[in-house]
């Protein structure tokens, strides 16, 4: 009998508590507000072996392209709101313009385009999984090549 | 119900000693003035000395150590483990505490449906950036997707023209992809 009277206080407690877990789960599905988006300068080249102690996080990814040595030149972390462009600025009178365009599916759509002083040099459009990144990579530079590693962060 | 009546019914009380003081008095003195009643209560009385000496003879002869013993055997009796848990299954299974299975459910089900989006990170699915669009502006470029280390590339190739600043430096020849 005093089960019985309970129950129903009992039930509305636990019924509140799956609420609570649907609203924080569900939080979990809403837009992100920002997007961090890091800009990994790296040179590559064939003139030494020298391996940067700092890019040890992503040598598998740049054993993808052969070079023998690599060094990372600069590292730019900016939160860029979503549809407004930032700029990057580039070794070599270049410029990275990244605007983040939709977060779906945990993944980050976002305009990519490179230019050398005001001429256009590449524009792409790149889904890149949420934390991850990939590579643009071939404008020359001092002897070596520039690897760019582009990698966004919903905030 | 006349007064006789309802008296007769306190005679018993009253000789047990369970009235008051007051009620005793009443009854006493009821019984002392009429007859009838005070044949109710001579009644009683032989009942009650009749009663009182037959339990006091048998009482002796009842065997009660063996009662005691039995009792005291189911008192620490255990219970086996296969009928308790029977009987928890039961309680649990009954209709008021299976209420709780449906909330549980609702939560379990939230729970399932939410893990890819509240556990991002351990997803499998394709974890390649696409390229969904590209344009070079007249030079060449290659796109490389690499399973092993998961690395998507764009790689853009010198332009023959030297149409850029940076054009005219060297750089080493491109990846071999």
């Amino acid at each position: 009998m005093k089960l019985l009277k309970k129950l129903p206080r009992r039930v509305l407690l636990f019924s509140w508590l799956s609420l609570v877990v649907a609203g924080t789960l569900g939080a979990a599905e809403k837009q992100p507000q920002s997007v961090q988006v890091s800009i990994g300068t790296i040179l590559a080249g064939n003139q030494s072996d020298d391996f940067d102690v700092k890019l040890k996080g992503m040598e598998g990814q740049l054993k993808v392209l052969k070079y023998r040595s690599y060094r990372l030149l600069k590292q730019e972390s900016q939160d860029v709101p979503w549809r407004g462009a930032k700029v990057f600025e580039i070794p070599g009178g270049r410029s990275l313009t990244v605007t983040p365009q939709e977060f779906q599916d945990n993944r980050v759509s976002m305009k990519v385009r490179l230019t050398q002083g005001q001429k256009p040099v590449l524009d792409t459009t790149v889904k890149i999984p949420n934390k991850g990144n990939f590579i643009l990579g071939g404008p020359p530079h001092e002897g070596g090549v520039l690897v760019l590693s582009i990698s966004a962060a919903a905030q | 119900m006349n007064d006789c009546e309802r008296m007769e019914d306190s005679i018993g009380p009253w000789l047990d000693g369970e009235l008051s003081a007051a009620e005793s008095e009443l009854v006493r003195a009821h019984v002392t003035a009429c007859a009838r009643c005070g044949e109710a209560r001579l009644r009683l009385e032989t009942i009650d000395r009749a009663l009182s000496s037959v339990l006091v003879a048998e009482a002796p002869k009842i065997e009660f150590a063996s009662f005691w013993r039995e009792l005291q055997q189911r008192i620490e009796q255990k219970t086996p483990w296969h009928k308790r848990l029977l009987e928890r299954a039961s309680d649990w299974t009954s209709a008021p505490t299976a209420a709780w299975a449906v909330p549980v459910l609702i939560a379990v089900l939230i729970a399932v449906l939410s893990y890819e989006s509240y556990f991002p990170i351990r997803r499998s699915r394709n974890n390649f950036a696409t390229v969904e669009s590209i344009d070079s502006h007249g030079r060449n470029v290659a796109l490389l997707r690499e399973d092993e280390s998961k690395t998507t590339v764009i790689w853009l190739y010198q332009n023959q023209e030297g149409d850029d600043e940076a054009a005219e430096e060297t750089p080493p020849a491109g990846p071999a992809f």
